[in-house]
């Protein structure tokens, strides 16, 4: 029987079939619009590291034949072969993505559907509709990919760019043509003096003077004439398609060129909630250190992975009846276990924790526990700094969760990040800090500014092994710091230490454009150098 | 026209008794003679004749109750028609019993059949602590029930442990639980802060309990009065 999936759904390719030579086959209704669909055979770290597992219309197989493109077939807008008894161990994912050729955007697609046939039968099936994408011109439909064994997940992320740019994204290299941005298609077309066609994967051409597409050193290789635009740094820095590294990902826009030698190292695991979710991002990423059960962690990405484990908002269109019986109603509510991992996260808005070692969190923040806990009244950190708490306001009452169980924390339905730290530092505001280990180096620290209440900003600097969480009202959003930039304090997360921070204060203009308005906004300056950040929420404490 | 608005956030013809409507909302197909009993206030629709009375007979005669603080005060809705409700952007849970009963906090009760049996209980052991006590509705029978819930909530087996609750983030349990008061925080803790970690209501047996992820102690203030 054909299992339906949802977008961001998962599965055990093994419980849909016991097959491994499977047909995919993919039906776009999109009038108006053309499309290339292909797939792109990845490696263990989602880099198309060699071109030749790109299997589209211009490369119908791969070198081996495991992968082959079929074109239309019964039905199917365009149906691929996939054998994955004869992929190398190299390969670990088969991404399935769909591109305009042309004007259009992925709106514009009426119905489309994504099957997967097994010895004759379908087993899988993933439909969807233009309603899931924007203004998107490519689409990332649907993963088959490698976690110990081979799985199958429903993507349905729309992407920015077009073909090229997905190849950009995924590693590859595609000559740059000319033309305007839209015109991705013709970047395919063999440059003057290239490749003639007939010959694999013209498009792949390197950059002019960059080196040739197989020696990509995964060292340091920028061409010399500097990166296209959109191409992932060679160098030290995470490519945008890695979902897990840095502190989130390079802003949308385009990544650093590499963090700089001597910055926090960058591959920090970690900060669960990335701004946007790098585009190639594929959900159940072998090897994410922050992977949890149901994708917790992409819940709350915008334009993410949608209703992961059922918590996410779908379109009342996509109303699903409710079945009779109590537990039907409420089983998607299930506590998540994950054993030996100590934080969890329950969903956007919950955390659990293993006790073992104490935790500190917020003080009012536990709503449930199991086991054997107390609880303990904990200062914030001596007889001064709770004056000045009292002073201020800005204080972070916390207790201390003692003994052997499991603690519920959450607060005020907020979003919640975990946050592990290797060695990093980080400054967090204290309205935003829900609990972390007691591990954790902590100091309460002042930004001392005339104009503020109090003399001051607080906020806590927590450092060395361990895991805190953030709290955010609403998807946060993290700023990466390559020139100055400003944010608003009341809306200021957390930033790396050692930036350069200053208050500027902006009480004249809001005064005279605002007339009417009786609080002054105070703006964070930040100085840092490439590497660091700020994260912001969407709301003013 | 063209937009998510008209596109996707349509009315949904359902067959159902109840439904959600986004996550968010919850939609209540109306019949002559299958009275709705609904959170006062909570109608932020409704298509068709239906009238509203907050003080049916019903309830009255638990008037005492309302009186301590505690409960729900309820309206009765009946009539013919589509009813939609929402509280303050809660998620709504909707579900249908049969023949379960279910305990739920006052707070968080949406909607429900009116012809289910539903009886408003003292939760053991909260008052002796609080001294404001806390009631529960507790649903029987066969019918439709719609839960609020701030923030998703999580489902806690008490199977496995005793499960110690907040009782501020406590949003129902199945009936037949042991339930037991505990005190966690030592005196000194709870100089200078009002509720909080001071006690919870410990739950063991067959069966779950709901908890939403926000201690739900403002009253909702209605800025449109």
């Amino acid at each position: 029987m054909s299992k339906q999936f949802t977008k961001g759904q998962k599965s055990q390719l093994s419980q849909l079939t016991a097959g491994t030579d499977l047909y995919v086959g993919i039906q776009l209704n999109a009038p108006g619009t053309s499309w290339d669909i292909s797939c792109f055979g990845l490696d263990v770290n989602d880099k198309l590291s060699d071109d030749r597992y790109m299997v589209f219309y211009n490369q119908p197989k791969s070198p081996d034949g495991s992968v082959e493109q079929l074109g239309p077939q019964s039905g199917d807008t365009n149906s691929f072969r996939v054998n994955l008894g004869a992929v190398p161990a190299s390969l670990g994912r088969f991404s399935f993505c769909a591109a305009i050729d042309g004007n259009g955007t992925a709106a514009q697609i009426q119905s489309g559907y994504l099957r997967i046939v097994a010895g004759g039968t379908e087993v899988a099936r993933y439909s969807f509709t233009g309603a899931d994408f924007g203004a998107e011109r490519a689409v990332m439909i649907a993963d088959l990919y490698k976690k110990d064994v081979w799985r199958f997940g429903a993507v349905g992320q729309g992407f920015a760019g077009g073909l090229a740019d997905l190849i950009r994204n995924f590693g590859g290299q595609v000559e740059e043509d000319t033309a305007p941005p839209p015109a991705a298609p013709p970047g395919f077309a063999p440059p003057p003096g290239g490749p003639p066609p007939g010959q694999p994967a013209p498009g792949f051409a390197p950059p002019p003077g960059g080196p040739p597409p197989g020696q990509q050193a995964p060292g340091f290789a920028p061409p010399p004439g500097g990166p296209p635009p959109g191409q992932p740094a060679p160098g030290y820095g995470p490519p945008p398609g890695q979902p897990a590294p840095a502190y989130g990902g390079p802003p949308p826009g385009g990544p650093p060129p590499g963090a700089p030698p001597g910055a926090p190292p960058g591959q920090q695991p970690g900060y669960g909630v990335p701004p946007g979710p790098p585009p190639g991002a594929p959900p159940g990423q072998p090897g994410y250190p922050q992977q949890q059960p149901a994708a917790a962690g992409y819940g709350q990405q915008p334009g993410g992975y949608g209703p992961a484990g059922g918590y996410g908002e779908p379109y009342p269109s996509q109303h699903q009846p409710v079945q009779p019986g109590l537990m039907a109603s409420v089983s998607k509510y299930r506590e998540v276990t994950t054993p030996g991992q100590r934080w969890t996260k329950q969903n956007s808005k919950l955390v659990k924790v293993t006790l073992g070692p104490d935790a500190l969190a917020r003080r009012g923040s536990m709503v449930a526990y199991q086991g054997n806990v107390e609880f303990e009244y904990k200062g914030s950190g001596g007889l001064r700094a709770m004056l000045e708490s009292r002073l201020t306001g800005q204080g972070l009452k916390l207790m201390t969760c003692k003994g052997q169980g499991e603690v519920f924390l959450a607060e005020d339905a907020s979003d919640l990040h975990i946050v592990e730290l290797t060695g990093q530092r980080l400054c967090i505001n204290a309205n935003n800090v829900l609990a972390f280990d007691a591990t954790l180096q902590t100091e309460v620290k002042r930004i001392e500014s005339p104009g503020l209440p109090g003399g001051g900003m607080f906020h806590l600097e927590v450092g060395g092994q361990g895991t805190i969480v953030v709290m955010t009202k609403g998807t946060p959003m993290t700023l990466m710091c390559q020139g100055p930039t400003f944010g608003d304090m009341n809306a200021v997360v957390a930033w790396t230490a050692g930036m350069r921070v200053s208050f500027n204060s902006q009480v004249r203009i809001s005064r005279t454009v605002y007339a009417g308005a009786s609080s002054e906004t105070e703006t964070m300056q930040f100085m840092g150098m490439q590497g660091h950040f700020v994260v912001v929420q969407p709301y003013e404490v | 026209m063209q937009g998510q608005m008209m596109q996707h956030y349509g009315q949904m013809q359902t067959p159902d008794r109840m439904s959600t409507h986004g996550s968010k909302m919850c939609k209540v197909n109306m019949m002559n003679g299958g009275d709705v009993m609904a959170r006062a206030g909570s109608m932020v629709a409704y298509e068709g004749l239906i009238q509203f009375n907050p003080n049916p007979p019903q309830i009255s005669g638990m008037m005492r109750s309302w009186a301590t603080g505690e409960g729900v005060p309820l309206m009765i809705a009946t009539g013919q028609g589509e009813l939609y409700l929402a509280d303050y952007g809660k998620e709504v849970i909707v579900m249908q019993l049969t023949n379960e009963a279910l305990s739920v906090n006052g707070k968080n009760i949406l909607a429900f059949d009116a012809t289910l049996q539903w009886n408003i209980e003292r939760v053991q052991g909260v008052s002796m602590l609080s001294g404001m006590g806390m009631f529960n509705v507790v649903l029987r029978g066969q019918g439709w029930v719609a839960l609020t819930s701030k923030g998703t909530p999580i489902l806690l087996d008490t199977r496995e442990a005793e499960t110690f609750v907040d009782t501020d983030a406590l949003v129902g349990f199945t009936e037949g639980l042991r339930i037991k008061p505990k005190r966690t925080a030592r005196l000194g803790g709870l100089i200078g802060r009002g509720t909080g970690e001071a006690f919870q209501l410990g739950f063991h047996g067959q069966g779950f309990v709901l908890v939403q992820p926000s201690e739900d102690q403002r009253p909702n203030l209605s800025i449109r009065g």
